[in-house]
C-alpha cells in the first residue's frame, strides 16, 4: 500500500465503501427483514418478529417441490460440469495454441443467455415437442462450464509443467500420471469450479424460466412468478433460505480453498 | 552544511521495532552507502527519506527544510528501484520526462532538451521512442538512472539498483554510476548489501544491523579498522578467534597456541582476534612464531586455492597462490604480521 | 503418440456438449429468425423497424445499458482499487460483500429492490416523511429504479474485473510516481487507471452485455410500460408466442452485442 495518502482522502474512501456496502447488501437485508415480519405486508423495517412465514413456505407444496427439482438439477450439474469441464481443462492445458478451441469453450459467457435460452427453447419443441429435465440439465451445464474450465485452467497455469515429465522419468503410466500428478493438481480449481456450477445451477433464472413447463418449475422460477403476480412474506422467507444457501457456498469455499484466491481468478 | 539530516529515526511495524533511533548527517554531494544484510532496516531508512513509509518518531530535513511530514511529490527527491518500476504505458523517452512535467521544470523544449541530455548521460541517446518492454534488462537499468537524475534532485535515492544485473554489467554499471557522480555532483544514498559495492562507490559507508547504525566512515575506514564482530565479519571474509590476551604480550589461543603481539598492546583479558584471509600466508612448518593448524578441505579457484583450516578446535578459512599447495589432512604453518592483527571486544 | 489421443478423449465429451446443447440451439434460433410461412423471409425484421415501436425500445435498452455500465465502471473502480490496496483482513471482508451478492439469485436481488424501492418501502417513507414527495409517490415502475437495480446487481463483475488486472499491478510504479512529484489523484489519473484500462474495458463490455440482454430485473422493477429489448423478447416468446419474431428481436440483440465485442476482441488478440 502507498503510504501518504492523504487524510481526507482516506475519511472519503471509508464513506464510500460504507455507502457501496449498503448500495451492495441492503436488497438482502431487507428481504431478511421482511421475511420475519408479523404483518402480511411488505414492508421495511418489519412490524414485530414472527418465524410463521418460514412455517408457511416448508408447508407449501409448491416451494418444496420446486426446492428439490432446484437441488437435484443443481447437484447432477456439478457432476456433469466439473467432469466435462475438468477433462477438457486438462486437455487444454497441454495443447500448444489451443487459444481458439479454449476461447470456443468459454463462449458460452459471452453470448447473452437469453439468446441461448430461446434457442434451447425453440430446439427442444421443434425435436420433442415438450421442454424436459434433460434440456435444463443440458442448458445448466453449458452455463456452469466455462467456470470448472477457467478455475481449473488457473489452477494448472500456475502448476509446475515439468511434473508430469517427472513422473513420466519415474516409469508411470498415462492413466497413473493422471491419477497421481494431474488430478491432485487440479482438485482447488476443481472444487472451486464445482461450488461455482452449483451456485450458477441453483440460482438461474433465464434459462429456467424460458424451458420451464407446469411440472417444471425452479426455486427462482418459482420465486420469479410470485414477485410478478404478488409478493409476500413467505417468498421473502424462501429467499432468505436461498441468501442462507449462499452464505454457507462462500463459508465453504472460503475455508476449503481461500476467498481471496478464488477471486483473482 | 548538510544536505540531508537524520534525527532520532524511530520506525514500528506492528509491535517490530526495525529501526531504533537513527542519526545521519549527509554533506551535500556526498556519496553514502547504506549496507547490511536483508532485514536490516536500510531499504525502510531509504524509504522513510524518500517519504513513502512515516516514521514512528525522529525527524528529517532535506537542505535545512523539515520535511518529515510532507508526501514523497513534495519533497525534492529521486529514487531508484530496484524492479526499475518503469511505466510500462509511456516510452523510455516520456519516462524520463515523467518527473520533469509532474514538477513542471521549463517548458515543454527545455524538458524535451533536458530528457535528450540524460539520456545521453546514460548512454541511451538513440531508444527514446522505444516501449520499455521492448528493452534489455541492463538498457531498463540505465532508462531509470536517466529518470532518477534528469530532475537534478537534492537527494538522490538508490535501492539495491545493481542487484538485478548478472556480473559483468554490474561492473561496468558502478564504472558509471562513479562517472555520472562525480559529473553531476549529487548527493546519493545508495543502499546494498553488497559489501564490495558499497566500498567501491562510496565516500562513507554506513553499516546497520538490527535497525541501528553498527559503524560508519570511510570504505577505507571501516575495512582496515572495523570495530565489532559483527562489522568484521559483514565487510570481507575474516576470521574471528576468542582468544587471551596477557604479558608479552601475546595472544592465547583456546588450545595454548601463543601469537605475539605488538608492544603497543596493554589491554589484559579475553578479546577477539580477528584474522582476516588476505593477511594469513602459509609457511613452510616450524617457523618460528607461527600458528599450526590442520587442513580440513582445499577448493580449487583457478588461480588461487582456497583452504578450510581447523584451528584452535575453530574452522578458519583463506585463500593462497597455486604454487602453494597443500593436502586436506596435512598440518601446515600460518603467519601474520603483527601490525595486520586486530583485537576485538569479546 | 498416446498424449495426442488422450487430449482428444478428454476434449470430446466437452465439444460435444457444446455443439449439440449450445450451438445447435443458437442456429435452430437464426434460422427460425428467417424462416417464413412460405421459406426464407426478413419480414421479421422489417416488422420490428416498421413503426416506431420497437426502434424506441432498443434505443432505451441501448440507452440505459449505457448509463449502467458508466455508473457501475465509476463505483466499481475506487471500490476495486480500494480492495486491491487494503491489508488482507479487510481485502477478504471487501471480497465477501462483493461475491455475496454476485452469488445470490438476481431473483432474489431484485425482490429487495421492490421492497427498497416500494410505496411503503424505506426510501419512499423516508422522503415521505421528510415532505419532499405526495403521498402516493413510489420509485418502482421508473427508469431510475432499473437503473439502480442493475447497478447492484452487475457491480459485482466490474469489480471483479477490475481487480483481476488491479492486484497484479505493481504497487512500486505507484511509489515511483510519487516520488517523480505526483500527488496520489495524479498518480491515480496518470499511473493507475491507464494501466487498469484492459480490466476496465473487459468489466465494462461485460456490464454492457449483461444489461442489454437482462430481462428478470427490468421487467419486475420497471412494469410493463418500460420495456426493454430483453423484456420484449420474453414477451413474444411466453405471451404473443411469436416465436419467429422472438428470433429476429434475439438476433438483434446478438448483432447489436457483436458490433461493439468483435471490435475490442481483435483489439485483444492483436495485444496478445
Amino acid at each position: 500500500m502507498v503510504k501518504a495518502v492523504p487524510t481526507w482522502l482516506r475519511w472519503l474512501a471509508w464513506i464510500f465503501v460504507i455507502l457501496a456496502a449498503l448500495l451492495l447488501l441492503a436488497p438482502l437485508v431487507v428481504v431478511v427483514g421482511v421475511s420475519v415480519s408479523e404483518s402480511q405486508f411488505i414492508a421495511f423495517p418489519p412490524n414485530g418478529f414472527s418465524l410463521k412465514w418460514y412455517g408457511n413456505a416448508l408447508g407449501s407444496r409448491e416451494y418444496v417441490e420446486a426446492f428439490w427439482l432446484s437441488l437435484r438439477l443443481a447437484a447432477l450439474v456439478t457432476l456433469s460440469a466439473t467432469l466435462i469441464g475438468g477433462a477438457a481443462a486438462i486437455a487444454l492445458s497441454r495443447r500448444r495454441g489451443g487459444q481458439a478451441l479454449e476461447t470456443f469453450f468459454l463462449s458460452p459467457l459471452v453470448i447473452p443467455s437469453i439468446i441461448f435460452a430461446i434457442g434451447m427453447l425453440m430446439l427442444w419443441s421443434s425435436l420433442f415437442g415438450v421442454t424436459s429435465f434433460l434440456a435444463l440439465w443440458i442448458a445448466h451445464t453449458v452455463v456452469a462450464l466455462p467456470y470448472v474450465l477457467r478455475t481449473t485452467l488457473a489452477v494448472l497455469a500456475e502448476s509446475d509443467p515439468f511434473l508430469e515429465e517427472a513422473a513420466r522419468t519415474m516409469g508411470a503410466s498415462w492413466p497413473r500420471r493422471l491419477w497421481h500428478v494431474v488430478l491432485p493438481q487440479c482438485r482447488p480449481g476443481l472444487a472451486a469450479g464445482a461450488f461455482f456450477a452449483f451456485n450458477i445451477s441453483f440460482d438461474e433464472a433465464v434459462l429456467s424460466l424460458f424451458l420451464r413447463n407446469p411440472g417444471l418449475n425452479t426455486l427462482p422460477v418459482q420465486i420469479y412468478g410470485q414477485l410478478e403476480f404478488s409478493p409476500d412474506p413467505t417468498v421473502a422467507a424462501v429467499s432468505t433460505m436461498m441468501i442462507v444457501l449462499t452464505v454457507t457456498l462462500i463459508v465453504l469455499l472460503d475455508r476449503l480453498l481461500g476467498l481471496n484466491r478464488v477471486a483473482s481468478t | 552544511m548538510s544536505d540531508l539530516t537524520l534525527r532520532q529515526i524511530e520506525k514500528s511495524f506492528g509491535r517490530t521495532k526495525v529501526l531504533h533511533g537513527i542519526d545521519l548527517d549527509i554533506r551535500s554531494g556526498e556519496f553514502v552507502s547504506l549496507l547490511g544484510a536483508s532485514g536490516c532496516g536500510k531499504t525502510t531508512l531509504l524509504r522513510i527519506i524518500a517519504g513513502l513509509e512515516s516514521v514512528s518518531g525522529g525527524s528529517v530535513s532535506i537542505a535545512g527544510r523539515d520535511v518529515t511530514e510532507l508526501p514523497p511529490e513534495k519533497r525534492d527527491i529521486a529514487m531508484m528501484f530496484q524492479s526499475y518500476a518503469l511505466l510500462p504505458h509511456l516510452t523510455v523517452a516520456e519516462n524520463v520526462r515523467f518527473p520533469l512535467r509532474m514538477r513542471r521544470r521549463g517548458s515543454r523544449e527545455e524538458q524535451v532538451a533536458q530528457v535528450e541530455k540524460a539520456l545521453e548521460t546514460v548512454q541511451l541517446g538513440h531508444l527514446g521512442d522505444r516501449m520499455i518492454r521492448q528493452l534489455s534488462g541492463g538498457q531498463q537499468q540505465r532508462v531509470a538512472l536517466a529518470r532518477a537524475i534528469v530532475s537534478g534532485p537534492q537527494v538522490l535515492l538508490l535501492d539495491e539498483p545493481l542487484s538485478n544485473l548478472d556480473a559483468r554489467l554490474r561492473e561496468e554499471m558502478q564504472v558509471e554510476l562513479m562517472e555520472i557522480h562525480n559529473q553531476l555532483g549529487l548527493t546519493t544514498i545508495f543502499v546494498t548489501h553488497d559489501q564490495e559495492e558499497a566500498l567501491s562507490l562510496s565516500d562513507r559507508v554506513v553499516l546497520l544491523n538490527n535497525g541501528r547504525i553498527e559503524q560508519q566512515g570511510s570504505p577505507h575506514a571501516i575495512y582496515s579498522a572495523p570495530e565489532t564482530g559483527f562489522a568484521s565479519s559483514f565487510l570481507g571474509a575474516a576470521n574471528l578467534l576468542p582468544v587471551a590476551v596477557e604479558d608479552g604480550p601475546v595472544a592465547r589461543l583456546a588450545d595454548g597456541q601463543e601469537l605475539a603481539l605488538r608492544d603497543e598492546e596493554t589491554q589484559r583479558g579475553d578479546r577477539m582476534l580477528l584474522l582476516r584471509q588476505e593477511d594469513l600466508k602459509i609457511v613452510p612448518a616450524t617457523t618460528a612464531g607461527a600458528l599450526r593448524a590442520r587442513v580440513a578441505i582445499r577448493v580449487y579457484l583457478g588461480a588461487r586455492y582456497r583452504y578450510m583450516l581447523d584451528l584452535a578446535g575453530q574452522r578458519i578459512s583463506l585463500t593462497a597462490p597455486n604454487s602453494v599447495h597443500v593436502e586436506p589432512g596435512e598440518d601446515v604453518d600460518l603467519t601474520i604480521a603483527p601490525d595486520r592483527i586486530r583485537l576485538l571486544a569479546r | 503418440m498416446t498424449d495426442r489421443r488422450e487430449a482428444w478423449l478428454f476434449l470430446v465429451p466437452g465439444l460435444a456438449l457444446l455443439v449439440l446443447g449450445f450451438v445447435l440451439p443458437i442456429l435452430r434460433m437464426l434460422v427460425l429468425s428467417v424462416l417464413g410461412p412460405d421459406g426464407l423471409t426478413l419480414q421479421q425484421f422489417a416488422r420490428f423497424f416498421q413503426d416506431g415501436y420497437y426502434p424506441s425500445i432498443l434505443w432505451r435498452t441501448v440507452r440505459m445499458s449505457l448509463v449502467i455500465t458508466a455508473i457501475t465502471a465509476a463505483i466499481g473502480f475506487p471500490l476495486a482499487y480500494i480492495t486491491s490496496r487494503v491489508g488482507p483482513r479487510l481485502r477478504l471482508w471487501l471480497i465477501v460483500m462483493v461475491i455475496l451478492p454476485l452469488m445470490t439469485s438476481v431473483v432474489v436481488r431484485t425482490f429487495g429492490w421492490m421492497v427498497l424501492l416500494g410505496r411503503s418501502g424505506p426510501l419512499a417513507t423516508t422522503l415521505r416523511d421528510m415532505g419532499l414527495v405526495g403521498r402516493s409517490f413510489s420509485l418502482m415502475h421508473t427508469e431510475a429504479a432499473i437503473v439502480l437495480g442493475m447497478v447492484q446487481v452487475l457491480l459485482p463483475f466490474m469489480v471483479l474485473s477490475m481487480l483481476g488486472v488491479l492486484s497484479r499491478l505493481d504497487p512500486r510504479l505507484e511509489e515511483a510516481a510519487r516520488t517523480m512529484g505526483c500527488s496520489f489523484l495524479q498518480t491515480i489519473r496518470r499511473v493507475v487507471l491507464p494501466l487498469a484500462m484492459p480490466g476496465v474495458v473487459a468489466g465494462s463490455l461485460l456490464v454492457f452485455t449483461l444489461s442489454a440482454s437482462s430481462f428478470i430485473t427490468p421487467s419486475l422493477l420497471g412494469g410493463a410500460r418500460i420495456e426493454v429489448l430483453a423484456g420484449s423478447i420474453y414477451k413474444s416468446v411466453t405471451q404473443t408466442l411469436d416465436w419467429n419474431f422472438a428470433a429476429a428481436q434475439s438476433v438483434i440483440l446478438f448483432l447489436g452485442l457483436a458490433l461493439v465485442l468483435i471490435p475490442y476482441l481483435r483489439l485483444g488478440a492483436r495485444h496478445g
